[in-house]
């Protein structure tokens, strides 16, 4: 940009605005109704965790019930805050990518409306004891073609941006959003097609719902966080990525290994003797792509050290960028058929693992880029350092605590139901401290969602801050103005302060 | 309008003050972002590569570690008895005291065989199903009680009354299911006899039942009256004596 025309760099910075101002009902739409999912999701998680020491609390009610509000927990966090982060971030990643403003926004307004309902209806399912029972497809079975079409009308916008981009090169973060939205429809219509329109054997069908979490981890979430991680890194710090090579290695190893995951879940059930090694095999080799673009990303990002402790998109991407390569650790550690993985099976280890998956590496990677996109689509700045801070440090802390207690306990669990002499209460009295645990880090976590959720509401009504200065986590003093750099928005002109 | 709209070396169609300020109003964010460049071109560090080899080392150990992975006889082994597990000696299953032992056998007879008609309570139905509870021929005596289970019945039964057919249940029952569900029957819907029918005896009465006269047919009230009035031959048991749940042999002592 220093190097251009300025006109040019003037024009080229309103052809952006432009592009974000297009799609701002829409993105704060999903984000806003996506922070109040999590919010619902942690409260249920809370409910359910407690329920794994204090088996009698709210027991007194059916629909508080464990089997219902666990997958009520789960199913509220991917479908109401996941999906709904990841529309937010497609839509607006791949206009701003293809420089395309968006023509739909009103239709996926509407779209985006008849998802939230269609969760709601999913999970009023499941709180009234009609739910499927099988993991993460627990609403009942008329949600899912409510989600695929209302999925299908939010995304093929951004495909035909795609398509009619100009000419040039697709950046790494095209791959990965690109090959999320192909790969979910593949997912989601083949599994339901498979357990509720043609049913098979229903062990096989254990199967494929175990293959389902696995691959809707994988091939959804993964990708599209790690393609707006691939579009923060550069672009808040202003270096180029670390290496080329390895963002190729990292995008194919994830497209070739990543689908044959998921069915080590059923070692040991008669199903095909191969898969739950084949599935054991693929998940331990996850760490490949997790490491290399853990290692691109990292290595980006501390090109400029300075800017990688100022901006707050890049705290929590970097964030999750550990939280990825922690996965990538455990994918290894908890697969190993002779040794960990009867452990995980029954236990808590994997609940934490999918835990570390969908808040310590995803949604991590999503915060960040909240933190990016929402002061561009409403034009106002961030109001609070302060709530920034307390959102990031309440939510790692929260976070290293309910993946580490679930994902030890769940191990210490599975020690005591492994041992068939002892009586199964031992597994469950060995689990009791890391229970407890879980709930007091849940709580924590809900804490700081109050923080985020209040500080994006606040920017969602247009209160934010009218200033041409990002709010950034750094203090800095070398400035002589005793209104300091957040000043009016006269006081500077463009390019002048630091991105963040 | 600012002084710097005079510069002279600017085309005219672009006033670059208006274009500017309205930068600088709508879109300072956009304004001060940088440019992705993402073609680096960076060495990849050896111990990543290192890394990756050892976990690729590990997968392959773990797809190793599965054998053949298509032989489906190590999961699907025709005849297959558990092995006692490693760590502990088998002592086969918990002994259970002889009268819960026969009656568990003959509580998923019950359910399999007798209480879709004379219902889960066994208390029939009053027209075509007679009552079991109290009554004369379940417990009286047992070699009555026997033929009857074994052939079925017609005509009237012990209150006199005369209900629909009821038929054979005989066919492969083994001793061990009749011992089970006549001393089932014996001590449950209100019935207290406190015995309990033993293999031995419920043998005899298999042996009896094909040595009728009538072998085949139904009994009726007549011929149970004239010849079967009388116990099973077989030695009383213990209800109180441990037995083994699933053979009914007494239990070894632990």
């Amino acid at each position: 940009m220093s190097s251009a025309n300025p006109t040019t760099a003037d024009q080229d910075a309103l052809l952006r605005a432009g592009i974000d101002r297009s799609l701002r009902h829409p993105v704060m739409f999903f984000l806003t109704s996506g922070a109040a999912w999590l919010a619902v999701s942690i409260v249920l998680g809370i409910i359910a965790s407690a329920k794994v020491h204090s088996p009698g609390f709210l027991s007194g009610c059916g629909c508080f019930t464990y089997g219902r509000v666990f997958p009520a927990h789960i199913n509220a966090f991917i479908y109401g805050w996941g999906f709904q982060a990841t529309f937010a971030v497609i839509i607006w990643l791949m206009a701003r990518l293809s420089r395309k403003e968006c023509t739909a926004a009103g239709l996926i307004l509407t779209a985006g409306h008849v998802w939230n309902f269609g969760v709601l209806a999913g999970l009023l399912g499941i709180l009234s004891g009609n739910g499927t029972g099988m993991p993460w497809l627990e609403f009942p079975a008329f949600t899912w073609p409510v989600l695929l079409v209302s999925y299908f009308a939010i995304l093929i916008w951004s495909f035909i941006q795609f398509r009619v981009r100009p000419e040039g090169h697709v950046y790494i973060s095209q791959w990965y959003l690109l090959a999320a939205m192909i790969w979910f429809p593949w997912i989601f219509i083949t599994v339901n097609t498979l357990l509720h329109c043609i049913p098979g054997h229903p062990l096989m069908a254990a199967g494929i719902n175990a293959w389902y979490k696995s691959a809707l981890m994988f091939l959804y979430f993964t990708p599209v966080a790690l393609g707006t991680a691939y579009y923060l890194a550069p672009k808040v710090t202003g270096r180029p990525v670390y290496s080329y090579t390895l963002a190729k290695l990292g995008f194919w190893s994830l497209a070739i290994i990543a689908p044959w995951a998921g069915m080590q879940k059923l070692a040991g059930a008669p199903i095909p003797y191969f898969l739950p090694y084949l599935g054991a095999a693929a998940t331990v080799m996850l760490f490949v792509p997790a490491i290399a673009a853990a290692i691109n990303l990292l290595r980006t990002m501390m090109a400029s050290p300075e800017i990688l402790s100022a901006s707050p998109s890049l705290r929590f991407t970097s964030a999750g960028i550990g939280g990825l390569i922690l996965l990538g650790i455990a994918a290894v550690f908890l697969n190993l058929p002779d040794s960990t993985l009867p452990m995980t099976q029954f236990s808590m280890s994997g609940y934490g693992f999918e835990i570390l998956t969908l808040y310590g590496f995803f949604s991590f990677v999503m915060f960040g880029a909240v933190y990016f996109i929402v002061p561009r689509v409403t034009r106002r700045e961030w109001l609070s350092r302060r709530l920034i801070k307390m959102h990031f440090l309440l939510s790692i802390y929260g976070i290293i605590s309910v993946a580490m207690f679930a994902l030890l306990g769940g191990l210490e669990q599975g020690i005591g139901q492994e041992d068939w002499r002892q009586p199964w209460e031992a597994a469950a009295t060995r689990a009791y401290p890391y229970a407890l645990g879980t709930t007091l880090a849940w709580c924590v976590i809900l804490f700081s969602n109050v923080f985020f959720f209040f500080h994006l509401t606040l920017m969602w009504l247009r209160l934010g801050r009218r200033s041409s200065h990002p709010t950034l986590l750094a203090v800095t003093h070398s400035h002589a103005s005793p209104h300091g750099e957040e000043g009016d928005i006269d006081n500077a002109g463009p390019g002048h302060a630091p991105a963040h | 309008m600012s002084p710097s709209n005079h510069k002279p070396d600017l085309e005219e169609s672009i006033n670059v003050s208006e274009v500017h300020g309205s930068v600088v109003r709508e879109a300072a964010a956009c304004a001060r972002e940088k440019r992705i460049v993402d073609n680096g071109i960076e060495p990849v560090s050896l111990w990543a590569f290192v890394a990756c080899g050892i976990v690729l080392l590990i997968a392959g150990g773990v797809l190793g570690g599965g054998g053949s992975l298509f032989a489906y006889g190590v999961t699907f082994r025709p005849g297959y008895v558990r092995a006692p597990a490693g760590g502990a000696e088998d002592t086969g299953p918990v002994a259970k005291a002889a009268m819960a032992a026969y009656q568990s056998k003959g509580s998923k007879i019950f359910s399999a065989k007798c209480s879709g008609c004379h219902g889960a309570d066994a208390k029939g139905n009053g027209s075509t199903y007679p009552s079991l509870a109290g009554s004369a021929y379940v417990n009286g005596e047992t070699e009555r009680f026997s033929m009857i289970i074994l052939n079925g019945l017609q005509g009237p039964v012990s209150d006199g009354k005369v209900y629909g057919v009821m038929p054979p249940q005989g066919i492969g029952m083994a001793p061990e299911d009749l011992a089970g569900i006549m001393t089932y029957m014996r001590n449950n819907f209100g019935n207290t006899k406190g015995d309990v029918v033993t293999m031995e005896m419920a043998k005899a009465a298999i042996e009896i039942s094909a040595t009728r006269k009538k072998a085949g047919s139904s009994c009726s009230s007549e011929e149970l009256t004239a010849d079967h009035v009388k116990p099973l031959p077989g030695a009383a048991l213990d209800p109180g004596m441990m037995l083994d749940p699933i053979t009914l042999q007494p239990a070894k002592a632990p």
